[in-house]
């Protein structure tokens, strides 16, 4: 229990810090110099999961699977936060709409967006899950409408909705996995441990049907398509430290949500029906969202569909029951996709829009950030040396073996589609004649966080090797620590 | 056949549901709500008094206390302050839609056994809970106003907690509350969000939302 409590003290201590507005001077430095500081108590936190592999008996514990993703969202959280330490407070000048009082509680609210994130990989109970996954919903809805626009409150209205109805399915789905539990004496449990062992006596015709609910609610929530129509107005309007946390930390919730559920499923002898549906459901939303690349006009609405995408290809990776690959590629992505989601928001401060017409001539205005944009954006089209590359080869690998070549082909021509479309609208970007003035001078040193993220996102890329795999595959299995 | 109390109050509160989705009036969609919950809140009382169990007790009077006063009066406030009387809906008439609800609740009354426990006993209700799950979307659906798709949204919520009210043996205590706050904190929120969309569009009418079609 002291665990839980000393993993969620940074995040709640930074919440309590944004109830003063008198704070707003040193909060943005102070919040992030916090979750750096808070990057290492996570990792000797979950370090001692790496060791031992008991199964978590508790409702609210660290498994394996919880304490990779701890690490990423950790990761994700910091990194968006030190670019908002510069990037927010740039900003606030052009912004008399936003007082002190309210760029504060931006702060609780990212403070409670953070423990909401922990408390979903941190629950071991499905209704739990169900809880931190609606406050998730609920907190960052007030998070894109920072800027106070009319485009921003229509993009909060249509996520809050979307996501509270589609959430709602999942609770239908929780509950019908209880019900399921009716051929076993006594109460039914929601524990996942415990229900892993009881799944094989359940009610089959039941607990499919939950599951279908879950995945329709939490797939909602990931953005799977054709329920990725919030995401990509919420991605783009909400401030660039959120889209960043949004698209790098809470995507990845929403699909360990999935992975929990389908790993209860095939604890009850009905893997074939997970990978019936995840498979395709993945395979086309790659292809979908690479379509939609096509034609963008909007830089950040882009790297949103790109989410969508690498989306795609994680619900794969957990269809074909590659646990160590889903972890691997989603450290890959949200890696690369917070360095974009933070170089978009600095090209947003120096030009002034997000259009991807009027943006041209980046390399000749600030060289280190064009280059930086260059590198990402291969790297998040799956170019090697960087990790997507090797995590969606294996992916591929993987879902071949198993036998779906279907799925394999639509994904690469998915993949295909997508490289094409992103370097052909970053080319542009990035080359072209640069416009006679831009409405700020350009910094190197704000290009510092995307370019230590893409580093490791190269040092990801090199790593991969049988001892790491197999640390993931440990990992991967649902266990941990009791707390 | 023999109805108990339960099946009764399952069925008022889905005829609840198919009446509200034919309502305009603002305040009388609100009422409609409000009663629904009551009789939801009744069963959860029934099932307290007949199993003797001390949570179902307290768990009625919190939904008693939060979804059927808390949520509708602030509901009917946040109306009131936005000088909303009534919604006349999208495409479709009200009448029409209330009709297409009956069709729903038919076929759910006859359907009822594919999503129920049959040891438990509450076939019937199951079959109600379903009817408002699909009546709450129809709400949503059929509406024009952000208000009113937040009571569509709980009228979905209010299904939802009767089948699991129903369909399970009980579920956790903890959960439950965590789910009646949740549900409490998401009409907060939208609430202002509302509020926010009237100041900035002075109206909440969701089909003119046209800022983010790219």
């Amino acid at each position: 229990m002291n665990t839980i409590l000393l993993l969620v003290a940074i995040p709640l201590l930074i919440a309590v810090f944004g109830l003063f507005p008198r704070a707003a001077r040193w909060l943005p430095r102070v919040a992030a110099a916090l979750l750096l500081l808070q990057l290492p108590v996570v990792i000797w936190l979950v370090f001692p999961v790496l060791l031992h592999n008991e199964s978590v008996a508790t409702n609210i514990g660290i498994d394996g699977m919880g304490a990779a993703f701890l690490i990423i969202t950790t990761l994700v959280a910091a990194a968006a936060m030190c670019q908002a330490a510069w990037l927010l407070p740039a900003e606030r000048p052009a912004e008399p709409l936003i007082t002190d009082k309210r760029f504060c509680i931006f702060y609780t609210l990212v403070g409670l967006f953070i423990a909401a994130m922990y408390g979903v990989l941190l629950s071991q109970n499905l209704g739990y899950m169900w809880i931190a996954m609606e406050a998730t919903t609920l907190i960052s809805a007030t998070l894109i409408h920072y800027h106070r626009s009319r485009k921003s409150l229509e993009a909060t209205w249509k996520y809050l909705l979307l996501c509270s109805v589609g959430i709602a399915f999942a609770l239908l789905g929780t509950i019908m996995i209880v019900a399921a539990q009716h051929t076993l004496p006594g109460e039914g449990t929601l524990h996942i441990g415990t229900l892993m062992q009881r799944a094989a006596q359940c009610d089959p015709r039941l607990l499919r049907f939950g599951f279908i609910l879950c995945l329709l609610g939490y797939g909602t929530k990931a953005g799977i398509f054709p329920l990725h129509n919030w995401l990509p107005d919420a991605h783009s309007e909400a401030p660039s430290p959120v889209s960043a946390m949004l698209s790098g930390a809470l995507l990845n919730c929403a699909l360990v949500a999935i992975w929990r559920l389908s790993q209860v499923m095939h604890a009850a002898g009905q893997e074939q029906l997970v990978s019936q549906l995840l498979v395709p459901a993945g395979a086309i939303t790659v292809l979908a969202a690479a379509l939609m690349l096509v034609r963008q006009h909007d830089l950040k609405r882009m790297w949103a569909y790109s989410s969508v995408e690498h989306v795609g290809i994680l619900l794969l990776a957990i269809g074909i029951g590659a646990g160590p690959l889903f972890i691997l590629h989603a450290l890959n992505h949200s890696l690369v996709k917070v360095a974009l989601f933070l170089l978009a928001g600095g090209i947003l401060h120096l030009y002034g829009t997000k259009s991807l017409r009027k943006l041209k001539g980046l390399i000749v205005v600030a060289p280190v950030w064009g280059g930086l944009l260059l590198a990402a954006s291969f790297a998040i089209a799956g170019s090697p040396p960087f990790g997507t590359f090797i995590s969606e080869w294996l992916i591929l690998r993987d879902t071949i073996a198993g036998g779906e070549y279907i799925a394999a082909g639509v994904v690469v021509v998915g993949l295909a589609i997508t490289c094409i479309a992103v370097i052909n609208h970053i080319a542009r970007v990035v080359f072209g004649r640069a416009p006679s003035r831009v409405i700020a001078p350009p910094r190197p040193a704000w290009a510092v966080v995307p370019a230590v993220l893409l580093l490791l996102s190269l040092v990801a890329g090199l790593a991969v090797a049988p001892p790491v795999i197999a640390l993931l595959t440990r990992l991967a299995q649902v266990g941990g620590i009791t707390q | 056949m023999e109805y108990s109390w339960l099946d009764i109050l399952a069925a008022i509160a889905a005829l609840l549901g198919v009446w509200m989705c034919g309502v305009i009036r603002m305040r009388t969609l609100l009422i409609g709500l409000a009663l629904q919950v009551a009789a939801i809140a009744g069963i959860t009382f029934y099932i307290g008094m007949t199993t003797h169990v001390m949570h179902f007790l307290i768990l009625a009077a919190v939904v008693l206390v939060v979804k059927a006063i808390a949520i509708p009066g602030y509901l009917a406030w946040a109306a009131e302050q936005l000088e909303i009387r009534e919604d006349r809906g999208v495409t479709m008439a009200p009448v029409l839609t209330m009709l297409l609800g009956f069709a729903a609740l038919v076929a759910c009354y006859f359907e009822a056994s594919y999503i129920a426990v049959p040891a438990l006993g509450n076939t019937g209700a199951a079959g109600m809970a379903g009817a408002l799950v699909l009546l709450g979307m129809l709400l949503m659906i059929g509406r024009r106003l952000a208000i009113s798709q937040v009571i569509g949204f709980l009228v979905m919520e209010n299904g939802i907690f009767l089948y699991g009210l129903t369909q399970t043996p009980g579920m956790p205590m903890l959960v439950e509350m965590g789910v009646i706050f949740d549900v409490l904190v998401g009409v907060m929120v939208s609430g202002i969000v509302i509020f926010r969309l009237n100041r900035s569009f002075e109206h909440i009418d969701v089909t003119q939302f046209r800022g983010l079609r790219h």
